[in-house]
């Protein structure tokens, strides 16, 4: 069990400047994996933790050519299915590096969920640059029997690149560092990204920051920061100035 | 322009055309592809006295420094200015060395693959730790295989993906180091920062550039001495040698100008 998670997220706050709110399309509802999805997914990463695969493993797909990662092209196979490449060496293998991890952070996290997260894996794997992972409030908090919805998108330079992050849909928690577009204040997403984090780290600092919270409330300069933020918070300067809560 | 003024008085204003920032992205993002195309993570090998002299034709300072630093070493190799030039230097350097030195390799092998547990023992997240520490592993297991030539080594820490894994897990290194012996490292840090939030800011993330405490515990964590030599304004003649850890034999020598290391190879 990644101990990782419990690293907490650094800074929160607000501020920043430029742009539109975020319009975030389609996102479909959760549901298990079942066992023979997971088998599936388990076939394709190889044994969690070891080594990448060797050179003797099957060659890519041709659907999911290194320059075209994640494109529609992956998703045209059927439930169950998936068509997922696997990455070959060692020609085109560092392209596939990014797909290679996501695919063993999205097994991680279908087969041992964190506490109050989920995602749709089959939805997932069709699209591995686009993740929703819904996020439950832990019981206790000011959040409990809330539901949320957290979307990830990488690039092809994860994890170098941070992904980027935000909440979507109708219910944006209402939260010192989460403005009503979605846009969420932690340092973590931006600046002091490391490769080490992952989905799921990042996932739990947002839980932690949201469990930390004794005042519900929107940021201070929300309304200025929605209406002019630019639609990817990751091109907002964001100023951490407040680590409390 | 207009923006980043504002990020410099870091005020927020109201007038905001979207595309403004995009473009500032852009332009960003041209910049770093324009280095990134013009040097490569790793170069060759150049004769040293020949690359400073050119580059410092006009300037007499560094070159005397140029020529003091061309009695003791005869070649450089400089690496892409990206702020983890330290790490890849080292790594690089090191390699280099190993690819030769069976002795030397059986004990740095025995080094590392034993960090994995260190780390996680600290609380290091499993699954990515994982991830970097097999490619490293990868790479190291090769070089002791015997299998590995210089240009392989070459051409592997010139992938980007391969290379900043390598440089990944000796950032990882560092910060555990500096965690585990915190109440020593932290007498080198500015400010109230915890020794943990200095290494989830300044360690931790890519590009950010080392400093004195990254190289200390590194070389101290990994059993490995480098010597620096120091290339500034200094009106000294002599080119600066400092040793870390303080007394140990270098096994690695790198060229520092302010903010940037390169490779030195001896005589």
């Amino acid at each position: 069990m990644p101990q990782g998670a419990s690293r907490p997220a650094s800074k929160g706050t607000h501020a920043g400047y430029a742009g539109h709110p975020p319009n975030h399309p389609n996102h479909a509802p959760s549901r298990a994996p079942t066992m023979e999805q997971v088998t599936a997914m388990l076939a394709r990463v190889g044994p969690f933790g070891s080594t990448p695969p060797s050179p003797a493993a099957p060659a890519a797909s041709p659907s999911s050519a290194p320059g075209n990662p994640g494109s529609s092209g992956t998703s045209s196979a059927g439930a169950g299915a998936v068509a997922l490449a696997t990455s070959s060496r060692p020609s085109g293998q560092d392209a596939l590096r990014w797909e290679r991890r996501l695919q063993k952070e999205l097994m991680a996290f279908v087969t041992d969920p964190p506490p109050g997260l989920s995602i749709d894996a089959d939805v997932t794997s069709q699209n591995l640059q686009d993740w929703t992972v819904e996020l439950q409030g832990a019981e206790g908090t000011l959040y409990e029997g809330e539901h949320f919805q957290l979307n990830f998108k990488f690039n092809s330079k994860y994890p170098f690149d941070a992904p980027q992050v935000m909440f979507i849909g109708n219910h944006i928690p209402v939260h010192p560092h989460i403005y009503s577009n979605g846009h969420i204040c932690l340092s973590i997403l931006t600046e002091d990204w490391s490769p080490a984090h992952s989905v799921q780290s990042v996932c739990l600092s947002i839980m932690s920051m949201l469990s930390s919270c004794k005042d519900k409330k929107r940021p201070v300069d929300n309304s200025l920061y929605v209406k002019t933020c630019n639609k990817n918070p990751k091109k907002t300067k964001w100023w951490y100035h407040d680590d409390t809560v | 322009m207009g923006d980043e003024v504002r990020e410099a008085d870091g005020e927020k204003r109201v007038e905001a055309p979207t595309n403004q920032d995009n473009l500032i992205m852009e332009q960003q993002r041209q910049i770093e592809e324009e280095i990134s195309e013009a040097i490569p993570l790793v170069g060759v090998k150049e004769d040293l006295l020949c690359a400073l002299e050119k580059e410092y034709a006009a300037d007499p300072i560094y070159t005397m420094k140029a020529k003091d630093l061309s009695s003791k070493y005869s070649s450089i190799r400089r690496m892409r200015p990206d702020g983890n030039c330290f790490f890849r230097a080292f790594a690089y350097a090191y390699f280099e060395r190993l690819l030769t030195n069976k002795d030397e390799y059986k004990s740095f092998y025995d080094i590392v693959s034993k960090s994995k547990d260190d780390l996680i023992e600290l609380g290091f997240p499993q699954f990515t730790l994982e991830d970097f520490y097999d490619t490293f592993m990868e790479v190291v297991e090769r070089i002791g295989g015997g299998e590995m030539a210089q240009d392989e080594l070459y051409e592997l820490f010139n992938v980007t993906g391969q290379s900043n894994y390598i440089v990944v897990y000796l950032r990882l290194i560092t910060s555990g180091k500096l965690q585990r012996d915190a109440d020593f490292y932290l007498n080198f840090i500015d400010g109230n920062r915890t020794m943990t939030a200095f290494c989830h800011q300044e360690v931790e993330p890519m590009f950010k550039e080392s400093d004195h405490i990254h190289i200390i515990a590194l070389s101290a964590a990994l059993n490995v001495g480098v010597r620096v030599r120091y290339m500034d304004r200094g009106d000294s003649a002599q080119v600066i040698a400092h040793d870390f850890p303080e007394g140990t034999t270098p096994a690695v020598h790198l060229l520092y100008r302010p903010g940037h290391y390169d490779i030195l190879y001896e005589h």
